[in-house]
C-alpha cells in the first residue's frame, strides 16, 4: 500500500542533468524536497501540473518522465 | 522530517496532552461530586483557550527549532526553512481535515443520542469537546500516516 500506479524516472535524470540535487529541482519545480522524494519513492503521484512542470525541468517529455502501469493494478 | 510533519507532530503532543487534561478533570469533578455546569463550562473555556495558545505557540515555537536545527546543519546564519505548502501538503491537509470531520461527526451524533437516552446536557457538552479534541489528534495521526505511508 501506498505505492503509486505511475513510475519515475526522476532519479536518473537529476542523474543526467548534471546530478541535479533534489532541493535543486524541488526549487525549480516550485514544491519542497520531501515531495521530490515522495514521487522518487512512488509513495506520491504528483498532479498533471506539477508533472508537465517536472519535464519542463530536465527538458523533456512528460512520457521520458512518467508513465503508467495498470497491470500494478490489476493485481492487487 | 519536514516542516508541516514537525507542525503536525507538535499540534499531535500539545493535541494529546490537552485530551488528557480534560480527560483528567473530568473524572476528578466526578469524583469530587463537583460536575456541574459551572465547572463543565469553566473547563470547556480552558481546553479551547488552551487548543487555541498552543496551537500558535507551538507553530511560532517550530518555525524557532527549525531554523536552529537547519542552521546547525548548514552552518548558515539565516537557514531556508521549506516552511511552504505544496500541493502534496495541501492534500495531506485536506484527507486529515476531512477524517477529522468523520470523527467529530460520530462524536457530535453521539453526544446528541446520549442526550435523546436521557442523559443530562452536561453529559451531552462534555461528550461534544471529548470528540474535539480526540478528532483533532485522530486527524493529526491520519497526516502523519499519510506523509509516511505515502498515497
Amino acid at each position: 500500500m501506498g505505492k503509486s500506479q505511475i513510475s519515475n524516472n526522476i532519479r536518473t535524470l537529476r542523474f543526467l542533468n548534471g546530478e541535479m540535487t533534489q532541493q535543486q529541482l524541488a526549487e525549480k519545480v516550485g514544491v519542497t524536497r520531501q515531495t521530490i522524494i515522495a514521487m522518487e519513492q512512488e509513495k506520491y503521484s504528483p498532479s498533471l501540473e506539477l508533472a508537465f512542470r517536472i519535464a519542463l525541468a530536465f527538458g523533456v517529455p512528460l512520457e521520458e518522465v512518467f508513465s503508467y502501469n495498470p497491470e500494478d493494478e490489476s493485481n492487487e | 522530517m519536514s516542516f508541516q510533519e514537525k507542525n503536525i507532530t507538535v499540534s499531535l503532543t500539545t493535541s494529546t496532552l490537552i485530551l488528557g487534561y480534560f480527560i483528567i478533570r473530568i473524572i476528578q469533578l466526578f469524583q469530587s461530586e463537583s460536575y456541574n455546569s459551572t465547572n463543565v463550562f469553566r473547563l470547556w473555556g480552558i481546553v479551547i483557550g488552551l487548543t487555541i495558545i498552543t496551537t500558535i505557540l507551538g507553530t511560532i515555537l517550530t518555525h524557532i527549532v527549525s531554523a536552529i536545527i537547519e542552521a546547525i546543519k548548514t552552518g548558515e546564519e539565516n537557514p531556508k526553512i521549506e516552511d511552504f505548502e505544496d500541493e502534496r501538503d495541501q492534500l495531506i491537509n485536506l484527507r486529515g481535515t476531512k477524517v477529522t470531520y468523520i470523527v467529530l461527526s460520530i462524536g457530535v451524533f453521539l453526544s446528541m443520542l446520549a442526550f435523546v437516552f436521557g442523559q443530562p446536557p452536561l453529559v451531552m457538552f462534555s461528550l461534544l469537546i471529548l470528540s474535539g479534541s480526540m478528532a483533532q489528534v485522530i486527524g493529526d495521526i491520519s497526516r502523519l500516516v499519510l506523509y509516511r505511508r505515502g498515497f
